[in-house]
């Protein structure tokens, strides 16, 4: 079988690639893994300070609200961040105190949401904060076993009692004008999060926990069922090893799964992720690019790649696939006219095209854009 | 001598100020131990965690060969619970002189080191992970220990004795009277108190900062800081303990050790000032993988999982200004006899497993200066946590059905895994997943073993060693520690510092899956979690 285009990693750049080419009347394919960025996703488009129409659309089209309201949001350590085009988990403030008093709420037993950084945070900014845990028997059967207080498996039993951590809350609330709760609702219907919203008489703070993100997974779900509603092929746990390149075109690829059974396309897209997701590789003397190649910017020597301070900006990151302005992958310096790199894997090599979400976002509807172009022509 | 608060105060809470503090502590002394961070954080916690034979020195220094097969049989005994048995293999590879392996045996033997040369074919079924081209074996009774465990056990018998430590808390200077030490002055780095304590012996146990505090009491103590450098890796590659046999050199002892094995060392002349902030360069961690693959060939293929150097407190035998009369041997020096300074004695040289002896030496002085006639038993009583010798026992005494991260806790802290608060099935949560930690153990290190901070935590606990490097177990257990001390700002801090050190380690070998983690550590701290 022959695809228009074949991509390479169902993350957030490939998922919003195969589905403007699908809904442009393009047959495509998507190779996954099953693990992307999304699942560590903070909830805000990194590096989008517009809300493009078409990118609300296309998320509207999936079922994902998302809300375009720049302010300030409040993260899992305490501390505030700017942001702009968000979730709706996500919300979003004008300023830091961000309300009177807070009742922040999570679970006995659960160890990945940070009531007591986010207490002395709000406080600093004079919101008086009170820490409530709730004992919920629904979650005792989680509390068994030593590893599964986690979010994704809390969100799942509270897609279930949802409904009574809100009379839970609603007995314990006293005079708070604000509720912050786990990012653990919402996981298969997000209609749950303004349930809440509407259920409780004080505004409702979302807010992050330890990965995996819920809203990330929630995200990636909606965007495969749309991706796979518009007649896309998600071809999940598979992994490509290797191409078939010849004059300066992708002829095919080979994935694990299918073995000698190549994988045809017209265009190709890698959108295979940085170093965690294992788009780029790196041994004690390179960086590379390990399905076809390419050529990847890096500094050449290894001490150059680190700033010894953790938290200081690290020159790896900002590593990634050379492209020329069409974002055509480059291998020995020369653009493969069928294939196009986008999302984290171009790392910051294309600052104009912004970072993490953003990034992701723009580099795939321009590579989209592109092939459409083709295409026609 | 009417204020005078102790009999004895120790500098250093490394593993000799803490085996001497034991000793004194038993011995009936009223004993204070100070340290200026936390314990094990110089050479003690810095080293391979080899229980030698005494193999390694037969040929070259047989004293300590001695001293170590003689240690060596004793800590099996006393701490079990900080001891993996796992014997070791002295190997020949194509390119050594295989004649060297009947000079080593001789030696070994000599030493009271049991010495058994075996057919390389078995040596490779015994340990499949050794080099195949191997061309000599020799079976000796290395072992591997914790040096984390086995400090803080000798410190928790010294408090059950008696005896009293104050952690991050520094010697500012020394309450002199003309020719004698009467005490110290100190200033607790936490919180900023500033007190004297005074006591008529006070015993410089610092390693290499050793020379520092010898020259704030006015006397000289020639040392020679020797950095060494070595690697984890995120595997336990090898079972036994894999040397070189040969003349000892670099980075020929690969030595398994809990969920990991290390292989070291370098050795390299610092100077002073660089002790406190050692790192290890890229020539370095090329030397320890290509000479390590050439022992374990597995190696060249496994992740790194962080790299780290310690700094040896050599002394030069007195004078010999030159230092080319280096010892590793053991080194007490009683001042008031050297040079006219009552009340001082520092204990140095020596190694990780001659502690309890260089403690004992130590002890002895301290109780001859105060005519004390008591005897050390520190070498027949085991400590505390060792007092059955299989941790699995352990852990099916206190648990009828104990979980797997019950028998991980249980092989950390020996019977002293009874003290794990296991009030509910909130308390055998885990913490860290790599390390299978529980909320119960890490209460209990920072109620029981005076954890302030993460990077405590992680010396009694192995939180953040695993093959994640804290990446969520830290903020987890930062929220822990934030309920215990109740300032968040300072909990923050910590959690920053805690993640600054592991890259520390881990940047000298960031390349592979350990870049992979440290990019989603970033990644997630910064954008997902904010700190």
């Amino acid at each position: 079988m022959k695809f228009n285009t074949v991509i390479i990693g169902g993350g957030l750049a490939g998922l919003t690639a195969g589905i403007s080419l699908q809904k442009a009347g393009c047959s495509t394919a998507i190779i996954s893994t099953g693990q992307n960025a999304l699942h560590f996703f903070s909830g805000t488009l990194e590096s989008m300070e517009d809300a493009p129409q078409r990118v609300t659309d296309l998320f509207a089209e999936a079922g994902i609200a998302l809300h375009y309201t720049p302010g300030v949001r409040l993260m899992p350590m305490g501390t505030f961040k700017k942001a702009a085009l968000s979730l709706e988990d996500i919300s979003l403030f004008p300023e830091t105190k961000i309300g009177q008093k807070a009742l922040i709420v999570s679970f006995t037993g659960y160890h990945d949401f940070f009531c007591s950084f986010l207490a002395e945070g709000l406080e600093k900014q004079g919101v008086q904060c009170r820490i409530k845990l709730l004992n919920l028997p629904e979650l005792e059967q989680l509390e068994k076993s030593p590893s599964e207080m986690r979010s994704v498996q809390i969100a799942r039993t509270m897609d279930r009692i949802w409904e009574t951590v809100v009379r839970e809350i609603r007995i314990l609330l006293r005079d708070e004008d604000t509720v912050i709760l786990p990012q653990v609702f919402g996981l298969r219907d997000t209609s749950v999060l303004s349930r809440i919203r509407q259920g409780i008489p004080a505004q409702v703070v979302f807010t992050g926990t330890l990965p995996p993100s819920v809203p990330g997974i929630r995200t990636q779900i909606l965007l495969k069922r749309r991706y796979e509603l518009l007649g896309g092929t998600y071809l999940m746990g598979d992994e490509a090893t290797g191409a078939h390149v010849y004059d300066g075109a992708v002829h095919s690829i080979v994935t694990h799964n299918l073995g000698n059974h190549f994988l045809e396309a017209d265009n190709f897209i890698l959108s295979t992720g940085a170093f965690f997701s294992k788009g780029l590789k790196s041994n004690p003397f390179e960086i590379s690019e390990p399905v076809f190649g390419l050529d990847v910017e890096q500094a050449g020597d290894r001490s150059d790649w680190y700033n010894p301070e953790f938290m200081r900006e690290q020159p790896y990151m900002k590593y990634g696939v050379a492209t020329d302005s069409s974002l055509h992958a480059l291998k020995g310096g020369e653009p493969i006219k069928n294939l196009y790199a986008i999302g984290s894997i171009l790392g910051e090599t294309r600052p104009e095209l912004g970072t993490g979400g953003g990034l992701a976002i723009r580099s795939a509807l321009a590579a989209a854009d592109e092939i459409l172009k083709n295409t026609k022509e | 001598m009417s204020n005078q608060e102790y009999d004895v105060i120790i500098i250093g809470g490394g593993i000799t100020g803490a085996g001497t503090m034991r000793d004194c502590a038993m011995r009936g002394l009223k004993t204070l131990l100070i340290e200026r961070s936390d314990i094990a954080t110089g050479a003690t916690g810095r080293n391979h965690g080899l229980l030698h034979s005494g193999a390694r020195y037969a040929v070259n220094d047989p004293e300590s060969a001695e001293e170590c097969i003689k240690e060596n049989m004793i800590l099996r005994r006393i701490a079990s619970h900080c001891v993996d048995e796992t014997d070791g293999l002295f190997i020949t590879l194509p390119e050594d002189d295989l004649a060297y392996q009947q000079t080593f045996v001789e030696a070994c033997r000599k030493a009271g080191i049991s010495a058994e040369v075996i057919d390389p074919e078995l040596a490779k079924r015994l340990e499949p992970s050794v080099n195949p081209d191997i061309t000599g074996a020799v079976r000796v009774p290395d072992g591997s220990v914790d040096p984390f465990r086995l400090c803080a056990a000798n410190m928790l018998d010294g408090k059950l004795h008696g005896g009293q430590v104050r952690l991050h808390t520094t010697v500012t200077g020394f309450i002199k009277e003309s020719d004698t030490i009467r005490g110290v002055h100190t200033r607790n780095l936490v919180t900023g108190e500033e007190r004297d304590f005074y006591a008529p012996v006070t015993v410089n146990a610092g390693g290499i900062w050793g020379h520092d505090i010898a020259e704030m009491a006015g006397v000289h103590v020639g040392m020679y800081p020797a950095k060494g450098a070595l690697l984890v890796f995120a595997h336990r590659v090898n079972n036994m303990v894999i040397n070189r046999c040969r003349k000892p050199s670099n980075a020929d002892i690969l030595v398994p050790g809990d969920t990991v094995c290390i292989i070291g060392t370098t050795s390299t002349r610092i100077p002073f000032e660089e002790c406190d902030n050692v790192s290890v360069t890229p020539d370095e961690v090329n030397l320890l993988i290509t000479e390590g693959a050439k022992m374990t060939p597995s190696l060249s293929s496994t992740r790194i999982l962080r790299a780290y150097a310690g700094v040896r407190p050599l002394v030069s035998a007195d004078d010999d200004p030159s230092g080319r009369n280096i010892s590793r041997g053991i080194v007490c020096l009683d001042h008031e006899e050297r040079d006219g300074l009552k009340g001082f004695i520092t204990i140095t040289g020596g190694k990780l497993m001659t502690y309890r002896l260089m403690a004992e030496i130590a002890t002895d002085a301290i109780c001859r200066k105060l005519a004390v006639d008591k005897q050390c038993q520190t070498a027949e009583t085991p400590l505390p946590g060792s007092e059955e010798s299989s941790y699995e026992a352990v852990a099916r005494k206190i648990w009828e059905k104990p979980s797997m991260a019950q028998k991980a806790a249980a092989a950390r802290m020996g019977t002293r895994a009874s003290r794990i608060r296991t009030r509910d099935t909130l308390d055998e949560a885990l913490i860290c997943e790599c390390e299978e930690v529980s909320v119960g153990e890490v209460i209990n290190a920072i109620e029981r073993l005076d954890a302030s901070t993460l990077t405590d935590l992680r010396r009694r606990t192995r939180i953040g060693m695993g093959t994640c490097q804290g990446e969520f177990c830290a903020c987890r257990a930062a929220g822990l520690l934030a309920k215990s001390h109740g300032c968040i700002e300072k909990e923050r801090e910590d959690l920053k510092e805690f993640l600054q050190e592991r890259w520390k380690g881990n940047f000298p070998i960031g390349w592979g899956d350990t870049l992979r983690e440290a990019e989603y550590t970033q990644w997630v701290y910064k954008h997902v979690l904010g700190l």
